[in-house]
């Protein structure tokens, strides 16, 4: 590419991304703002009110939210990934009766919208004693028709020549799929974790329904204290949720590098 | 254990199969049925709770009786399926987005690399310096701040810093985003506003100098460009049926939808004499490459969806820019009437009629850099490489290598979007309505699933809640049913 047309993409990306970004800025500087500016017109607080983000650790207990959510999104990232891969591969490599009718079925399930099956689902919480706990929030999050979906897709783009030549070298299937198909998935592993994560980070209803003691909420849930009686803390509220974006970006900018790689490079050769 | 000699390919899928299973069983299917049986009953948490326990009822098809008697949930029926219009937009937005950001940024070249760094460096401080030297205010210095940074800091980093920043109205997804588009949207306060009015002051004075006629003109002439483009779609359909290139369904699907905008332009005509002679000049046009296919199709056997995605694709794009050529005929019709007394930017959320589009535009940007993207950037990077290079070798253009490789190799990625666009579209906008609009102005952004949430969780009609669900499932299910019939066979090929 010449130089010239390297400058008109660059100058296309910057002024897309700062589109992309411009919430996040209006984010930031309301977090940086007074109460009382919240509502002003001007973008800009008249002076930067770097203690709001202190504040945020003594009007509720931010630490904890934080450490529940990190702990509840990682556990149910990685059982999902996890139980979504062996699915996957058994809907995309082995031919067994009844496959494709189950795959179906899989998919239906993701037709009927998960408002209504929060009810019937708390019901079965509660007969299982994991209302309030750490389990009965990760426990229903960790099976996912989308993630098997998801997974099945990228499966079947590798080409079935590798499954032969695997089984002429004499591999089982467990071998196959650990050795061959999980190593050649990883842009679909890495895409999964990054949905099921930010999709778990930010989930809001379930945590609702399921929780009571304030020592177990997620930060969705947690970040509703700043909605008090005499009105909403948006400035306190705004700085609480710039912080709780951090360890978002952090992951997606380390694992965004893998699916760069890709895995055409040393597995497909020939 | 011959007989698990037998099933050993069953053995083996169940095996792996199993850890998913038993919880989707559990976490998914149980809950599912449950909610099933409910649709069936009178189930309202305010009538049989802890403190008062009326029997439960179960009362047949009598939820859904009610429901199909609402004029309400036709009409959130329909906003549900008006919003659904800007999935194939977000789509292409996301596919673009991605096709860019798939480029390698980082140039290995020294010398290139020097030049735009100092190009880069040079263009942040004119930008910033402007924005300083015509006291355009603090928060256009940020932005001119802003914008030389990403550039200093994307030409160093390369598209690794632009996919990030693409992606960040994802990281702060759902609440945020709302309130932040709320604020935006302010008819008096809002940034959006603000920035229009001087637009469309410079617009009215232009509209009120020249003559009227040109207006109508404007309207004429896209109307019969409209027409045209209509007209050279339909003969390219035509003769590819002759050809064997499309499937006879495939054809009449994708001629019906190019009928869509002419109709709505012969509706919205202001001479009404006129759009019976329209409609006639259409079905004219439709008889007359019909009479012509009818003798070159006799023993046409060929799978009548044979091509059906892609021409489909082809129609809708059509479509589209009828669409905004026609409404922009009528736009330039009635712009001369509605300038006389100054132009105003709309109320947006406010406003009856631009609520839906305001969201509509609000779902564009954040779809372009979301998890669309992404699987977009990873379907590209599963592409063989080996593939491009055969095509430069045989001299294939950039449009060439689009359409033959990259295209028919995203197309599994394609269909799993698609698939799931729909499905989200039809259950979306529950946390949108709560947190932006509450569903109105008069109901114009209540969805299907705030619909849900209203009855369910607010009223506590649980059962009515779940038979609003389940109607809504037997509609997801056949769009999806269709998609996988017709989608999945053209993935395949």
């Amino acid at each position: 590419m010449s130089t010239t047309r390297h400058a008109l993409f660059h100058t296309l990306l910057t002024v897309l991304s700062l589109l992309m970004v411009l919430p996040f800025v209006w984010m930031i500087l309301t977090s940086l703002k007074t109460l009382r500016e919240v509502d002003f017109e001007s973008w800009l607080p008249a002076e930067p009110q770097w203690r709001n983000y202190l504040d945020v650790f003594e009007v509720i207990p931010f630490a904890r939210f934080y450490w529940n959510s990190l702990f509840v999104a990682s556990w149910v990232t990685f059982l999902q990934v996890l139980t979504s891969a062996l699915a996957a591969f058994s809907f995309s490599r082995l031919k067994w009766r009844g496959r494709d009718k189950v795959f179906f079925l899989y998919l239906a399930t993701m037709m009927l919208p998960g408002l209504v099956m929060i009810i019937p689902n708390y019901q079965i919480m509660v007969a299982l004693g994991l209302v309030d706990s750490y389990l009965g929030l990760i426990l229903p999050a960790s099976f996912s028709a989308f993630g098997t979906f998801l997974l099945r897709q990228f499966m079947l783009t590798i080409p079935s020549s590798l499954d032969e030549a695997a089984r002429i070298d004499g591999a089982g299937r467990w071998q196959l799929f650990w050795e061959v198909i999980l190593p050649l998935s990883r842009p679909g592993l890495i895409t999964l974790t990054i949905f099921t994560f930010m999709g778990n980070y930010h989930n809001f209803f379930w945590p609702l329904v399921m929780l009571r003691s304030e020592s177990k909420y997620t930060l969705p849930i947690g970040l509703l204290s700043f909605e008090t009686q005499s009105g909403q803390l948006t400035h306190l509220l705004m700085a609480a949720v710039t912080m709780s974006v951090l360890p978002l970006i952090l992951i997606f900018v380390f694992l965004q590098r893998y699916f760069v790689a890709g895995i055409q490079a040393g597995a497909v050769k020939g | 254990m011959k007989v698990l000699r037998k099933y050993r390919e069953e053995v083996a899928g169940i095996a792996f199969l199993l850890p998913n299973i038993v919880g989707f069983l559990v976490f998914i299917m149980v809950p599912l049925l449950a909610s099933f049986a409910l649709a069936f009953s009178n189930w309202n948490v305010q009538l049989h709770n802890m403190f008062q326990t009326e029997p439960l009822q179960f009362v047949g098809f009598e939820n859904f009786r009610r429901l199909i008697e609402q004029p309400r949930f036709w009409q959130y029926f329909g906003n549900t399926l008006f919003l659904m219009i800007g999935i194939p937009f977000s789509i292409g937005g996301s596919l673009l987005a991605a096709l860019l950001l798939n480029r390698d940024f980082g140039e290995k070249n020294r010398r290139v690399r020097g030049r735009l760094l100092a190009a880069a460096v040079m263009g942040g401080a004119c930008l910033v310096l402007a924005a300083t030297g015509f006291n355009l205010g603090a928060i256009w210095v940020l932005l001119a701040v802003m914008a030389s940074g990403i550039l200093l800091t994307g030409v160093a980093g390369g598209s690794v810093v632009y996919r990030t920043l693409f992606y960040t109205p994802h990281f702060t997804a759902g609440v945020a985003t709302f309130i932040l588009w709320k604020k935006m949207y302010n008819p008096h306060s809002g940034p959006v506003n603000t920035a229009l009015q001087p637009l469309l002051d410079g617009l009215a004075g232009i509209v009120n100098a020249v003559p009227g006629w040109l207006g109508d003109l404007g309207y004429a002439v896209l109307g019969v460009l409209a027409l045209l483009v209509v007209r050279w779609r339909l003969r390219a359909i035509a003769s590819n049926l002759l050809d064997r290139d499309i499937g006879l369904l495939a054809a009449i699907i994708s001629s019906a939808l190019l009928f869509l905008p002419v109709a709505l332009a012969a509706l919205w005509l202001p001479y009404h004499g006129l759009g019976p002679l329209i409609l006639l000049a259409m079905v004219a046009l439709g008889a007359r490459e019909g009479w012509r296919l009818k003798r070159g199709l006799r023993g046409l056997a060929i799978d009548p969806a044979y091509r059906l995605g892609e021409n489909l694709m082809f129609s809708l794009g059509l479509m589209t820019l009828a669409f905004i050529l026609v409404g922009l005929g009528r736009v330039l019709y009635h712009l001369p009437a509605m300038a006389s007394d100054g132009l105003n930017p709309p109320d947006w959320l406010i406003d009856y009629h631009w609520a839906k589009p305001s969201i509509m535009i609000m779902a564009l940007w954040a779809a372009i850099g979301s998890n669309n993207m992404i699987l977009y950037l990873a379907g590209l990077k599963n592409i063989p490489g080996e593939l491009y290079e055969a095509a430069s070798i045989d001299g294939a253009s950039g449009l060439q290598r689009f359409w033959h490789i990259t295209w028919p190799q995203l197309a599994p990625f394609t269909f799993f979007i698609f698939v799931m666009s729909v499905i989200n579209g039809l259950q979306g906008g529950f946390e949108m309505a709560r947190t932006m609009t509450q569903g109105g102005p008069a109901g114009a952004t209540t969805t299907l699933s705030y619909f849900i949430y209203i009855e369910g969780f607010e009223t506590g009609r649980l059962g009515f809640a779940s038979a609003v669900a389940w109607a809504l499932f037997g509609l997801v299910f056949m769009m999806t049913l269709f998609n996988v019939k017709f989608g999945n066979r053209y993935v395949n090929d």
